[in-house]
């Protein structure tokens, strides 16, 4: 082992003139091939954490992937990789071998699935330790279960399979498997992506203490400014396999020189700035739309062993008026999406009431439960799923007319769909009407489908975590139209989101949900500034602010509690 | 479900729905293969009764002539012409098969889309049946049934079709329970369709692909059962199908006299339209399995392109 | 805890599955229009005294839910009826069969289990290659082969060099055991070669489909990532993995093993159940019908319930 005695200007990771291009077969280098990174340099000194930021397709985990050496056998690549200065490429995959998880380890993005599901965490772990001869065979377990208390996990965890781990236990065992060789770099894939926001602020927590503990260089490959923000030193931002701003994040979030990055900080969602970016706020007291009255709803596929009579919904109250957008915030599984198909009458409740302009909605006849769809609609989350592949746009906008036998004829139904196209935004809507799905981007697919749903000029619309599948830059379009829609139509707006600082910037009142109760509720300012729950200021302060200086106190005041 | 608020989307953004991918099989060489096996023998099949170059009923030559130019797959024991029996056998042979096939395909589609769009009691009730089915031995089932009822096409063809829907029905379900949580049809729910509109209008049509698939696949299986239940004579013995061509050759001494040529054009007629099928409902399925699009251990490794400051790479 | 559910779950249906094949074949043989209720006592040139013995034994002119009584309880204290054909009890036919079935459909479908395994995963990490290509195209063409075929092609091209029919020399007498054992094996060579030739295509497209399946699993990029040797890749992440889709999918192949072998004991005069079976149809042997589908539908039951318990030692993850 080359000893870190050659002083600290070697850096422990350098990406010098890195490109990757695609090729559509291993063997056809020549003919179609995109060129996903492109002269790319990077420096990572021991013991630095570095964001690599950026939206997706712009080539960052290619980045990563082809520093590991892991990248398909359509890919051809230049360029050097130096580890402590030792080019690791240069020998192509079969050399890399010996430097993986030895010098450089990596914690992937789905941390569900990146464990062997048929073999214990101890297995993998000890795998890890003994195939690279680090520790002996006796001392193994003993090393295996020091390494689970240094990520905060019990050593019982080393007997037990992966699926009987929860999300972020999952993300612990796979970060302790990533130092078990004492890497000297660190390369995490979206780590936290999939992650609920509390437990996303106790793994960056963890490995930022991990980076200082063990000298070790991070790179951290995020779509999310706000976690760089919160636990990088640097960070990188890429554009189309180009990284086009580099700095400290300081600097990059008071002085941001590429247009590109002030971008993406304005449009990273920020605790601080969400009530200054307010639009409106109906404040007026109008007609009530949805009443909710004690609903309970059962867990759909109860196992006979969990407590029957723990709800997944719990006594659930609100009201949203006309005009009025609501959010529903949660964690996953707090019973944030079953309470919305509940009142879409998606699922079977346990007890309570729904009413919709006043009406009971829970006993319906079918035929009433079709009309109620007409005056409820509901926008799902993933934009790519929502339509059916095979309809054109105005197939698709045009289904629920059909269904509701509303427009007579075709011009005039065809009047109804041009109207509901433009009013979402997607002008001229001629351009739009014949086309296919996979011909429109991500925001166009989800205007598609609330123009689907606007078509039929609903009272109150559902939302569900309408823009978490979308890039951040695109997300305040479809939440601006949300917004516009309310006052426009004084619709009553319902909108689930994990996300508290988009409820805090557009919802007039925010309902907290935990464990199938309704934990607080308040008008967005309340909540922001005088929460009265524990849970609440929990969640308030896990959000990972852009604004690097607001992370200094962030940390501090969790490391004290 | 449990975890993640943003997951990643199951669906490849850039798709355009099962049929471009069944039409974009066929520009590969084992689907296009398959695909002209298939159609070269129904052509033929469906051409026989004009081709056929001697009858299959009176002798035109010796017994167990070899093969020579005026009969160029020789003759069976009674003296009739192998290559007039292989046409006119195939041509029951592939209708048996395509009827067969038909009758599982309604069956296995119907219970499939049934049990996976209601699920519940409906799919448990449904899947144990299919269970069953699928552990019972279907050859000996066919066997006793057919032994029961008396030999006959119209028998056989019941007796094939009645019992190998199973395998349809299980894809059919998977494919449908997982569209039934699919966004898109959540949201037709949503907006206030029918059950019938959504599988008649969603369902359908995204499966229709894979039923395409199964519809050839059973195929394969179909020709075969019938060839094996005509070798144990169960079949109608006046019928002339590549099953009873093999049985009658193999009761009447084809394999201790050597005449390798009273059985070869049937048995191989037999293999090169199974290989088709499969060949061609293997390379649809395959295209439409999502999980083989990805391969994270692939014989060849990415390579390494050297740049010296020129060429299109060099920035 | 919930584990043990799945286990309880597996043994009930495998118990229904067996009862229920066990009231069809009652309902086959007796209901359906054209199999006369007398059938059982038909046996031909038995006596007189013989028929009334056997009408009694089996309550013949009792109702029909007396008979299924009877029918049951007759089953389980081995009464099985008299064959038509050598009048002896079916019971006793069936155990000689299943002596000699045991031997060629076991070996022969290890070897194609162990073959198929070998060949499909051999190919499925040389995906696209040459090697790749032939192998999967020569499973392909194995398996489109009718096992009739197959099995008279080889009659014919080894003929004279290994025997063909049977399961012993005719003309060889006063064999020592062990000249016995020979002469056995040695004509066991053509059914087991047909079974293994036909079986390791199904299982070897079977296996390379699972594999594929499970090289694109994300946990197959951690394994590289940890920078562990191809070889170690493959065995405890991929077919580890791999290994749950194949049982089930071979103990669904059960079904064709014994389609398989009843073809091949027809082809080669076997004695075994397959033949039994055979020869029970062309002499309108209903009692050897009845007990010999009888017989092959529990050993497949049975086999099928190993596969759901080894899935079950095999996947932590089995719940339910």
């Amino acid at each position: 082992m080359t000893s870190s005695t050659a002083g600290s200007d070697v850096p422990a990771l350098e990406i010098s003139n890195l490109n990757v291009w695609f090729g559509t077969s291993h063997r056809s280098s020549k003919g179609q091939e995109s060129h996903a990174v492109k002269a790319l340099n990077l420096k990572v000194m021991p013991g630095e954490r570095v964001g690599l930021v950026g939206e997706s397709g712009c080539g960052k985990t290619t980045t990563i992937l082809s520093a590991m050496g892991l990248l398909p056998s359509t890919a051809s690549v230049s360029g050097e990789v130096l580890l402590n200065g030792v080019d690791i490429i240069s020998g192509g995959e079969s050399g890399m071998a010996s430097h993986r998880w030895r010098e450089i380890a990596m914690v992937f993005q789905g941390a569900m699935s990146a464990f062997n599901p048929v073999k214990t965490i101890g297995w993998q772990i000890i795998e890890a330790l003994r195939i690279h001869n680090v520790v002996g065979e006796k001392q193994s377990t003993s090393r295996a279960i020091e390494l689970l208390g240094l990520v905060g996990l019990k050593p019982n965890v080393l007997d037990l399979y992966p699926h009987q781990l929860s999300g972020g236990m999952k993300q612990r065992a796979m970060i302790a498997m990533a130092i078990a060789c004492e890497p000297k770099v660190l390369l995490a894939d979206e780590p936290t992506t999939a992650l609920d926001v509390v437990i996303q602020d106790q793994i960056l927590n963890l490995l930022t203490s991990l980076t200082e503990e063990l000298n070790l260089a991070l790179v951290l490959v995020t779509h999310d400014l706000g976690v760089v923000a919160q636990s990088c030193d640097r960070a990188a931002v890429m554009l189309g396999g180009q990284i086009v701003e580099e700095g400290a994040i300081e600097k990059l979030w008071k002085n941001p020189s590429h247009e590109y990055t002030r971008k993406l900080f304005n449009s990273t969602p920020d605790l601080a700035s969400a009530l200054e970016k307010r639009k409106s706020s109906g404040s007026e007291k109008k007609a009530t739309l949805l009443e909710v009255r004690d609903l309970s709803v059962k867990y759909e596929n109860s196992h006979p062993t969990t407590d029957s009579r723990k709800l997944a919904v719990d006594g659930v109250n609100f009201d949203v008026r006309a005009g009025e957008l609501v959010a529903l915030v949660g964690e996953s599984g707090c019973g944030k999406t079953t309470t919305v198909q509940a009142i879409m009458g998606m699922v079977d409740i346990q007890a309570g009431e729904i009413r919709v302009s006043g009406e009971d909605t829970v006993r319906l006849r079918p035929s009433a439960r079709k009309q109620l769809r007409r005056s409820m609609q509901l926008i799902y989350q993933d934009p790519y799923e929502a339509l059916d592949v095979r309809f054109r746009v105005k197939d698709t906008v045009e289904e629920p007319l059909v269904i509701h036998g509303i427009g007579g004829n075709r011009a005039s139904r065809l009047q109804l769909i041009i109207e509901a196209l433009e009013e979402v935004g997607l002008t001229p809507a001629s351009a739009f009407l014949n086309r296919f799905p996979h011909e429109l981007s991500g925001g166009q697919r989800q205007r598609v489908a609330i123009a689907a749903s606007i078509v039929l000029r609903p009272k109150v619309l559902l939302a569900d975590e309408p823009v978490s599948m979308l890039d951040v830059t695109l997300r305040s379009g479809v939440l601006d139209l949300l917004d516009r829609l309310r006052s426009a139509h004084d619709m009553g707006i319902l909108m689930v989101t994990h996300d508290l600082s988009t409820a805090i910037e557009h919802a007039d009142r925010i309902l907290v949900m935990r464990d199938g109760k309704i934990e607080e509720e308040g008008t967005s300012n309340a909540i922001l500034n005088s929460p009265r729950s524990s849970y609440t200021r929990l969640l308030l302060d896990s959000v990972p602010s852009p604004n690097p200086d607001s992370k200094r106190g962030l940390v501090q005041k969790n490391l004290v509690s | 479900m449990t975890e993640g608020q943003i997951r990643q989307s199951k669906v490849d953004p850039s798709s355009r729905g099962g049929w471009w991918t069944v039409l974009n099989v066929l520009r590969q060489p084992t689907a296009a293969i398959g695909f002209g096996i298939l159609a070269f023998f129904t052509v033929i099949s469906l051409l026989s009764p004009w081709i056929k170059p001697y009858s299959t009923h009176l002798a035109s030559c010796a017994v167990f002539e070899p093969p020579s130019a005026s009969h160029w797959f020789g003759c069976d024991d009674g003296g009739i012409d192998v290559l007039s029996l292989t046409l006119e056998g195939g041509l029951i042979s592939m209708y048996v098969g395509f009827t067969a096939a038909t009758i599982t395909i309604l069956i296995g589609a119907t219970i499939g889309i049934v049990s996976g769009y209601f699920g519940g009691w409906i799919d448990t009730v449904l899947m144990r049946i299919t269970d069953y089915f699928l552990v019972v031995p279907q050859l000996v089932l066919m066997i006793v049934v057919a032994a029961v009822w008396g030999p006959s096409l119209e028998h056989v063809i019941l007796v094939i079709g009645l019992l190998l829907w199973t395998y349809t029905a299980r894809i059919v379900r998977a494919q449908v329970k997982s569209l039934r949580e699919r966004v898109f049809i959540r949201r037709a729910i949503s907006i206030g369709s029918g059950h019938l509109r959504i599988i008649w209008r969603h369902i359908l049509p995204q499966i229709g692909p894979l039923l395409v698939a199964s519809t050839v696949l059973a195929i394969t299986v179909a020709v075969f059962n019938e060839t094996a239940l005509a070798f144990l004579g169960l079949s109608d013995p006046t019928a002339i199908t590549w099953g009873t061509i093999m049985e009658h050759a193999f009761q009447r001494a084809a394999v201790s006299t050597g005449s390798w040529w009273a059985i070869v054009p049937a048995g191989l007629a037999v293999a090169i339209l199974i290989m088709g099928c499969y060949m061609l409902g293997r390379s649809i399925e395959d295209a439409l399995n999502p999980r083989l699009r990805v391969s994270y251990l692939s014989p060849y490794s990415w390579q390494l392109r050297t740049l010296v400051g020129r060429g299109k790479g060099a920035l | 805890m919930r584990r043990t559910g799945y286990i309880w779950k597996r043994s009930v249906f495998a118990v229904v599955t067996i009862f229920a094949a066990v009231s069809f074949n009652f309902v086959l043989f007796r209901v359906l229009p054209g199999s006369a209720i007398t059938r059982i006592s038909r046996v031909p040139n038995a006596s007189p005294s013989m028929k009334k013995a056997l009408a009694e034994q089996f309550g013949l002119d009792k109702s029909m839910w007396d008979q299924y009584w009877l029918y049951l309880k007759n089953l389980f204290t081995g009464n099985w009826g008299i064959s038509y054909s050598n009048r002896q009890p079916v019971i006793e036919n069936l155990a000689v069969a299943f002596g000699n079935t045991l031997p060629v459909v076991s070996i022969g479908t290890i070897v194609a289990i162990i073959l198929g395994i070998l060949v499909g995963v051999h190919s499925a990490v040389r995906r696209g290659t040459f090697a790749d290509h032939f192998s999967t195209n020569l499973a392909v063409l194995f398996y489109a082969f009718p096992t009739q075929f197959l099995g008279m092609m080889l009659l014919i091209f080894f003929a004279g060099v290994l025997p063909a029919a049977g399961t012993h020399d005719p003309f060889a007498f006063n064999q020592t055991p062990w000249e016995s054992f020979l002469d056995y094996s040695k004509h066991m060579i053509l059914p087991v070669l047909t079974l293994v030739l036909t079986l390791y295509a199904e299982n070897a497209l079977i296996v390379r489909s699972s594999m594929l399946e499970t090289l694109g699993e994300d946990y197959i990029l951690t394994a590289r990532a940890k920078g562990l040797s191809r070889r170690k890749i493959i065995r405890d992440y991929a077919m580890r993995n791999a290994l749950l889709p194949i049982v089930t999918m071979v103990a669904l192949a059960l079904g064709a093993i014994v389609s398989g072998a009843i073809l091949i004991e027809v082809i080669f005069s076997w004695p075994g159940i397959g033949r039994a079976l055979y020869d029970a149809v062309l002499q309108r042997d209903y009692p050897m019908l009845q007990g010999g589908f009888l017989i092959i539908t529990v050993v497949v039951v049975l086999l099928n319930y190993l596969a759901d318990l080894a899935y079950y030692k095999l996947d932590p993850r089995v719940v339910d």
